[in-house]
């Protein structure tokens, strides 16, 4: 079953087309790569899905209804969540509270929104920091509560923005585990913007391509990164040679 | 109910403070009783007056992040509602009041949409520029008393009035606004844990992240500045029964709507206490700067410098005020 539907989606920013006609499917219960370099168009795409930018031409369908014409708060109580590449936090929620502003979507009383978030918390392994403010966690942790506040709306499909980016590779494997977990466990599709290739690689089991603006590939992730436009575009030669190295198996 | 439950539940606040509050509270209800002189009296009114304008300017100010300088504008309209219904069809206080907050939220509807499209500095801005064309409005409207505004003649009830809130001694202006100052204290903690409490906060900590958690901002937004307009409107009702002369340059001008928001500002925006705090420095402050100055012709406008340099010693040091120095030390004691 098809979840998000995009069909030849354009975004323009004066004379800069940021999405040019892009068309993908996004299926119940997928984990969704989406690569490209810096500029590429692909944050510009999660705010066209989510309804932060509206979009020049083209359709959005999620969960068989038309997003196109929506706001963002609209979407996002139809079950589509996100999280924000770039979020600084002031300080004035702690953890807890981060999450229940989340929840409240689903709820108006504060001491269910308060056992929501606490189930979040736990299930994110979270709960130990639930007093904690924002600017006094590392980053790693900052991301998880991010995509705590994200889950705490019960979404259907969440779209995650660069979680990855900035941590070290201990970091990046727990957010990995986090990531899983989020998909499998709790079975929630998503769609995740990512520069670590060795994430995206493991995580998911099909990957989008944009360079300016335009969808350049799509497959399982051992074929794209063997297709020649995305070495071109984006990996580089060397990483071509060193995946096909380490992954002699996958792919023909 | 569980908005009525969440306005008598201070649990989550250290022990420390409920004691103290606790104290404020008892003194409160004792100083009437002790020998105190009339300008002692009139400031203490003041104080709980200002706290309840600061509380309301707290919601979407404070909780909000969203610099409101046009407050005096509701404390107005709530004034000569009460005023004009008083003098001219004899309407008691307990009808004219509600009357007058319905009118203010309404105002604050029609205002608030337009206003809240903007952002930062340029709302600022334009709530000044909306507030002042109400008064300007005022000042030549003959149907409420153009510049001359309104007067309240008290010999013509038989005080003490409680119907009309029109009394001859201070002391029943006093207990009366305790009370209000009670019922505002309560709303503004049940407002404080309410959903729309938490997406207040969230709008102010970043309004993109806010909407993608499902948070229609404009409308959060202007619920509470209904919220925000009807507790001030409420107050300057009593204003209009307590001063029994009123104008517009009284009740509307951009002085008193930067007082308001000085006050929570100083105290801590945000926070239950902070526009306390703040009233409870400023008001004093006020009434002996006009005392010692209001004498020395020439010397009008003075305490607007101290004002000045109030907002800007709030800005270097703590934007959250006074209470936000408390909370800062306790974090750091607890780390």
């Amino acid at each position: 079953m098809v979840l998000l539907e995009a069909d030849k989606i354009t975004k323009r920013f004066g004379g800069l087309v940021a999405n040019d006609s892009i068309s993908f499917e996004v299926k119940n219960g997928e984990l969704l790569g989406l690569i490209g370099p810096n500029g590429a168009g692909k944050t510009t795409l999660f705010n066209c899905i989510s309804g932060a930018h509206q979009i020049d031409s083209g359709r959005i369908l999620f969960d068989g209804k038309d997003i196109t014409k929506l706001n963002s708060y609209e979407v996002a109580r139809l079950g589509l969540a996100r999280t924000f590449q770039i979020y600084v936090a002031s300080g004035d929620l702690n953890v807890l509270e981060n999450i229940m502003v989340g929840c409240f979507m689903r709820t108006s009383s504060t001491a269910k929104a308060k056992s929501m978030a606490e189930a979040v918390l736990k299930e994110l392994e979270l709960t130990d920091i639930a007093k904690s403010m924002m600017n006094e966690l590392p980053v790693a942790v900052q991301k998880r509560v991010t995509m705590a506040t994200a889950l705490g709306t019960s979404p259907k499909l969440l779209l995650l923005d660069e979680v990855a980016a900035g941590l070290n590779p201990s970091e990046i494997e727990n957010i990995m585990t986090v990531i899983r977990y989020i998909h499998e466990k709790m079975g929630i599709t998503v769609v995740l913007i990512e520069h670590v290739m060795e994430m995206v690689m493991k995580l998911s089991q099909r990957v989008i391509v944009l360079d300016y603006g335009k969808k350049i590939a799509e497959g399982d992730p051992s074929s794209v990164v063997r297709h020649p436009d995305v070495i071109r575009a984006y990996l580089g030669e060397r990483y071509a040679r060193e995946y096909a190295a380490t992954r002699p198996d996958s792919g023909a | 109910m569980e908005d009525l439950k969440n306005a008598f539940d201070f649990s989550d606040f250290p022990r420390i403070d409920l004691i103290v509050a606790g104290a404020v509270l008892i003194f409160l209800f004792g100083f009437p009783l002790f020998p105190h002189s009339s300008f002692a009296m009139s400031t203490m009114i003041q104080f709980l007056m200002f706290s309840l304008y600061a509380m309301g300017w707290n919601t979407i100010g404070g909780f909000g992040g969203q610099v409101d300088l046009g407050q005096a504008q509701y404390l107005g309209i709530g004034a000569y509602t009460t005023a004009i219904m008083l003098v001219r069809w004899d309407t008691p206080f307990w009808i004219s009041m509600p009357v007058g907050i319905l009118m203010s939220v309404i105002w604050s509807f029609i205002i608030g949409y337009p206003l809240f499209r903007l952002k930062g500095h340029y709302f600022a801005i334009a709530s000044i520029a909306a507030s002042l064309v109400l008064k300007d409005i005022f000042e030549v409207w003959e149907f409420v008393g153009a510049a001359r505004g309104i007067e309240i003649l008290s010999m013509k009830y038989s005080p003490p009035d409680f119907m009309r809130l029109i009394f001859k001694e201070d002391i029943y202006y006093y207990f009366v606004i305790l009370l209000f100052f009670i019922i505002g204290l309560l709303i503004l903690n049940a407002f404080r844990k309410s959903r729309l409490g938490f997406q207040l906060r969230s709008i102010r900590d970043n309004e993109d992240v806010a909407r993608s958690l499902g948070i229609n901002v404009q409308w959060a937004k202007m619920k509470t500045y209904a919220i925000a307009t009807a507790m001030i409107s409420a107050t300057g009702a009593f204003h209009a029964c307590y001063i029994k002369n009123i104008e517009p340059e009284d009740t509307m001008s951009l002085d008193l709507s930067i007082l308001i928001a000085l006050m929570a500002m100083l105290g801590g925006s945000g926070s239950l206490w902070g526009p306390i705090i703040g009233a409870a420095v400023l008001v004093p402050l006020k009434s002996y700067l006009k005392a010692l100055l209001g004498a020395a012709s020439g010397m009008v406008g003075i305490d607007l410098i101290f004002y000045g340099g109030i907002i800007m010693l709030i800005s270097a040091i703590e934007p959250k005020g006074i209470w936000g120095i408390v909370e800062k030390r306790r974090r750091r004691r607890r780390n």
